[in-house]
């Protein structure tokens, strides 16, 4: 059962990001008749040869390996919005492209299935592939400048990158609590304790003024 | 309390601290090499922390610092954080540490430990994703135990991811599927 999640590390595993990027809506372009499918999610269709239609991506690919419909790459999935995106990922340091929650999944199950229907296959994947090593890239970096804050803020980061740091930056912040919160126990008690502080002792970082 | 099953707590309460005792105590054999079964007064002994920690709520005993918190240590770690072999001075370096704040004079210990941690979380654990694994393998032997546990994590993380990435089998079978139903008659 490798895609479900680990108990050991409560660990979200990547085939379980995707399953829920599955939930995001696509447009196919039916080549069949069909009645309206009614499901709890709510109703998709009807599908009317070449009439294009919303449906979850999970139908979408559901049908398109029934051959039934073709797909309509989403606005952002063109060789000239992800040249656009990539260069100011790479301008700006510190800040995150806004792209959809989940365009790591989402780029995956299109080039997987429909691997016709996308214009500039394979100059769109080597682009989403490095769009998506440049903010990892740059994701690290950021990570590096935590202070032990309490609060992180990073804005525009997606399903995949957020599951990907998930485990590792929860522990680090916790180990920054830990560290913060005897540091200020440490300020208070001291003012009240008799005995002289060694100032060699002291670390060459600048301490808080008391 | 609520660390009692939790192995590395009692892993790091088993570290040896030195403590100066304040009372002479009858009856114990702390030294198995002293001849008399006693311990003077102003004996200075290694006990592991759980006990050290108990005899000083009794005031039996005071604990000095051990030996990985010394003055030698700090300099280097004041030299440079990322580079000292922390995991041979002390695995459980920075719960103990923590565990011996309230109990020692000296209060500089929180604040050598975020500092070092500060830095080697920097200079360190932040590269887990984007190096490879044979660098990380020179520098794995000086983490301490929560440091590893950091880089595991990380690890573990970005191998899943890459596997999803390559592919492998998209759907798999549940295993009650697999099975072959019983014909009942």
């Amino acid at each position: 059962m490798a895609g479900q999640t680990d108990p050991h590390t409560s660990l979200i595993s990547p085939q379980e990001v995707e399953f829920m990027a599955e939930d995001e809506m696509v447009e196919i372009v039916p080549n069949m008749n069909m009645n309206p499918l009614n499901f709890i999610s709510g109703d998709f269709g009807r599908f009317i040869p070449q009439i294009p239609t919303k449906v979850p991506l999970w139908l979408a690919v559901a049908l398109k390996r029934r051959g039934k419909c073709t797909f309509r790459p989403p606005g952002w999935f063109s060789v000239d919005n992800l040249t656009q995106i990539l260069e100011a990922e790479r301008e700006s340091q510190s800040t995150f492209q806004p792209l959809p929650f989940s365009y790591v999944e989402i780029a995956r199950l299109l080039f997987d299935h429909a691997r016709d229907d996308i214009p500039d296959m394979y100059m769109v994947r080597s682009l989403v592939e490095d769009i998506r090593d440049v903010r990892l890239h740059k994701l690290e970096t950021n990570l590096g400048s935590f202070q032990g804050t309490s609060a992180v803020k990073i804005s525009s980061v997606s399903a995949m990158e957020v599951n990907l740091v998930r485990p590792f930056v929860r522990r680090a912040l916790e180990a920054f609590y830990k560290h913060d919160k005897p540091e200020a126990d440490a300020d208070r008690d001291s003012r009240s304790s008799r005995q002289p502080r060694e100032s060699n002792n002291e670390p060459r970082r600048p301490l808080r003024q008391r | 309390m609520a660390k009692y099953y939790d192995i590395d707590d009692i892993l790091t309460e088993e570290e040896f601290a030195p403590v100066l005792f304040h009372k002479a105590v009858n009856g114990v054999t702390v030294d198995p090499s002293s001849e008399t079964n006693s311990v003077e007064q102003g004996a200075k002994v290694e006990l592991p922390f759980w006990l050290a920690h108990e005899l000083h709520l009794r005031q039996v005993v005071s604990i000095n610092l051990p030996s990985c918190f010394d003055q030698k240590t700090r300099l280097e770690i004041q030299a440079d954080a990322a580079c000292v072999d922390l995991r041979s001075r002390c695995p459980y370096f920075y719960e103990f540490g923590c565990k011996l704040q309230p109990l020692v004079a000296d209060r500089t210990i929180g604040i050598l430990l975020s500092t070092a941690f500060k830095i080697r979380y920097k200079e360190r654990l932040t590269k887990v994703y984007t190096a490879a694994h044979i660098t990380a393998s020179t520098f794995l032997p000086l983490l301490t135990k929560e440091e590893t546990n950091l880089y595991e994590e990380a690890h573990l993380s970005m191998t899943a991811f890459k596997k999803w990435r390559t592919g492998g089998p998209r759907f798999q079978i549940a295993s009650i599927l697999g099975r072959k139903r019983k014909e009942s008659y």
